[in-house]
């Protein structure tokens, strides 16, 4: 029954495994915190943006198993801390030996799991940011002139103060708004001959024109901003042609929105990569420490050498051990002491 | 008779130079604090300086900034003394100097005082900056290709969309103002021709406003011209239409931003003000208890701490008669120097 990676731990080595290790676990509390706060932040910005991105977009998903995980490996830091705080002072390590060994298990299990979880979740999700986005940013051009509409009253208020934030104009550019009708019927006049003709020219009977809302201008373009007859080119004198994109946005709010919530994932990403990294050291530095000081059995500052080890034998035997636990746990239990007790007693009066 | 007699014992006096020496650092943390909000106006102010035609007056900030430091250094060297006053040897060092110390720290009180006061006063005066900024702004706002002046659009538009307001006092501020520049006008057609001739000045206004006036919580795609005719838009109503455009003024809007900001900074000095006169308070007392310990040698014997030494009008009048002294020993040493040379030259 070979203990699996044992270390021999004199008295020195023990004590700087626990300094190091109180070291690595308030890092592992402050990068637990980070990722804890950046996965608030990106929670908020997607409620934010969360009218341009279509529900069924598991994007969601991401910051929440990240907030966990980042709570876990600040509980795990902290706890750490504590521990190999009092793994040098005998009287203090007592009540913190009982909270190691399951602080282990959930750790390594729940920690790592949510960990990798989320890691995992970082890699493949901003993939889906792409349909996501299109969907959600299609509905919302659509639903623009909805205003009286109940559950698409906003979408008018939310598009333009999106293209004002962002700098940006239409889905792709600003010919996507000449493909949608973003004048409400309500505020067309039916005596008009100019908008009689245009609903009749087109298929479905909406009032389209080539021209963009207000919040598609750009204020840093010399001249006053130019919404209408954009497609004409005698319709405005003296437009500059060497300056066509500076009168509106040139991106399109599509792109720029994947590259901000793409790039607030990737940072979330490499934050998850160095929590984990470090927690993987502390549990292990923990694992460590306990046995070392399991081995000792009380006299910590004793300057014996113990071995630490990760587990007590190899997996098999582990698995065995813990399967004859389980199928001992069934039989009653006072039953079964005596027995054991008579053989080993019988044993040195015979000698 | 003293004014505010306290005794103290030796428990006392402990506890006191203890809770002074905390109370110092605490406050080294309030200048920090003052410092920083001093910084954060002035860099507020610079943000917007385009606005306020580069003329706004910076008293305030940097006042802040002065206070801040100063307290720190105060505070720290008061810190200091507290520490010291339980050692008597190391205590004697700075025996001469704490009278004058107090005396520099009641006037550094009434300056911060004064500071706190003048930023809730400062308002007036940014009205009228801000007011003349503005016009000027609006003046400019076309002169996209003038050096100097070629950004004064951008900031107006950006201005206006982020503390959404519209024009100095509303958005009819702009039918008074050529906004559009000539380079964009085509003076062919009959129209331009006819604005510009009903104009005395030869400009070209319009009843319409720049596209950053526009608010985006109106149902109706936004109107920016012909804002007073109500038959040149379907369904329109100029009188009642209130969500087509920002209501607000952009001064109303820049003065309201500055005077919440410059309110809280007062507040905030006001109370870090109350806080520096309880540690003088404090100091002054630990002061003259370890001053009239009768006895050197007894650490423990019990002594007296006060605010002044006689009541406030007769400790008025000594001030009164040092002053005097101290003009009449230079009229004596004036007599006696034309004396000395009335015998020289005689």
């Amino acid at each position: 029954m070979a203990p699996v990676l044992p270390l021999v731990l004199p008295l020195q080595p023990r004590i700087r495994l626990a300094q190091g290790l109180w070291l690595l676990s308030w890092l592992l509390a402050l990068a637990g915190g980070l990722t804890l706060l950046y996965s608030g932040h990106l929670q908020v910005q997607l409620w934010h943006l969360s009218t341009f991105l279509a529900p069924s977009c598991p994007f969601a998903a991401l910051p929440r198993v990240a907030l966990a995980a980042g709570a876990v490996a600040l509980g795990t830091g902290l706890v750490g801390a504590g521990t190999s705080r009092a793994s040098l002072d005998a009287a203090q390590y007592p009540p913190w030996r009982k909270v190691l060994g399951p602080l282990l298990v959930v750790g390594t299990a729940g920690g790592g799991g949510l960990l990798v979880l989320a890691l995992g979740l970082a890699l493949a999700l901003p993939g889906s940011l792409d349909t996501g986005l299109e969907e959600g940013l299609g509905t919302a051009l659509v639903h623009y002139k909805d205003t009286e509409v109940p559950g698409h009253c906003h979408a008018k208020r939310l598009l333009d103060e999106l293209q004002l934030r962002h700098h940006c104009c239409g889905r792709h550019g600003y010919k996507d708004w000449f493909g949608v009708q973003w004048v409400s019927s309500r505020y067309l006049d039916p005596n008009d001959q100019d908008v009689v003709d245009r609903i009749q020219s087109n298929v479905e009977g909406l009032y389209l024109i080539d021209g963009v809302p207000f919040s598609c201008c750009n204020p840093h373009s010399p001249r006053p901003c130019l919404q209408n007859r954009l497609s004409d080119p005698h319709a405005h004198p003296l437009f500059d042609p060497r300056q066509p994109n500076l009168n509106l946005w040139a991106q399109g709010c599509h792109g720029v929105l994947l590259g901000h919530l793409q790039g607030l994932a990737s940072t979330l990403g490499s934050m998850l990569a160095v929590t984990f990294l470090l927690q993987t050291l502390v549990l292990l530095g923990l694992r460590y420490l306990q046995t070392a000081l399991e081995g000792l059995r009380g006299v910590i500052d004793g300057e014996g050498e113990t071995q630490g080890y990760l587990f007590p034998s190899g997996l098999k035997d582990m698995l065995q051990t813990a399967w004859r636990q389980g199928g001992v746990a069934h039989r009653p239990a006072p039953e079964e002491t005596p027995p054991e007790e008579a053989p080993p007693k019988e044993g040195p009066p015979e000698a | 008779m003293a004014l505010l007699k306290v005794k103290f014992d030796q428990k006392k006096r402990v506890k006191l130079a203890q809770g002074l020496w905390l109370m110092n650092w605490l406050s080294v943390l309030a200048g920090i604090v003052i410092f920083s909000l001093g910084l954060f106006l002035k860099i507020e102010l610079r943000k917007r300086s385009d606005v306020m035609n580069n003329s706004e007056s910076h008293f305030v900030p940097n006042s802040l900034i002065g206070m801040g430091v100063l307290s720190c250094v105060f505070n720290s060297l008061a810190g200091k003394i507290c520490y010291d006053a339980l050692d008597p040897s190391k205590y004697a060092k700075w025996k001469p100097w704490l009278k004058s110390y107090l005396v520099v720290c009641v006037l550094f009180n009434i300056v911060l005082f004064l500071v706190a006061l003048c930023c809730f006063l400062m308002r007036g005066s940014l009205e009228s900056t801000l007011a003349h900024g503005l016009k000027n702004g609006m003046k400019y706002y076309r002169d996209t290709d003038t050096p100097g002046r070629c950004f004064m659009k951008k900031t107006i538009d950006l201005l206006q969309i982020e503390f959404k307001c519209c024009g100095n006092n509303g958005f009819r501020d702009w039918f008074e103002v050529q906004w559009i520049s000539n380079r964009y006008l085509d003076f062919s057609s009959k129209e331009v021709k006819d604005r510009i001739k009903s104009n005395v000045d030869g400009r070209y206004l319009v009843d319409g406003v720049p596209f950053s006036c526009c608010n985006p919580n109106s149902p109706r795609p936004c109107i920016q011209y012909q804002l007073t005719n109500n038959s040149a838009h379907y369904s329109y109503n100029h009188q009642t239409e209130e969500l087509n455009l920002w209501v607000r003024g952009c001064r109303a809007a820049l003065l309201s931003y500055y005077g919440s900001l410059m309110n809280s900074m007062g507040a905030v000095t006001l109370l870090v003000w109350l806080f520096e006169v309880s540690i003088t308070i404090g100091l002054r007392y630990l002061h003259t208890a370890l001053e009239s310990v009768s006895n050197p040698e007894d650490l423990e014997c019990e002594s007296e701490g006060w605010l002044l030494e006689k009541s406030v009008s007769e400790t008025w009048k000594a001030l009164l008669e040092s002053l005097k002294k101290l003009g009449k020993s230079n009229q004596v040493e004036a007599e006696g120097a034309d004396a000395g040379q009335a015998p020289e030259a005689g």
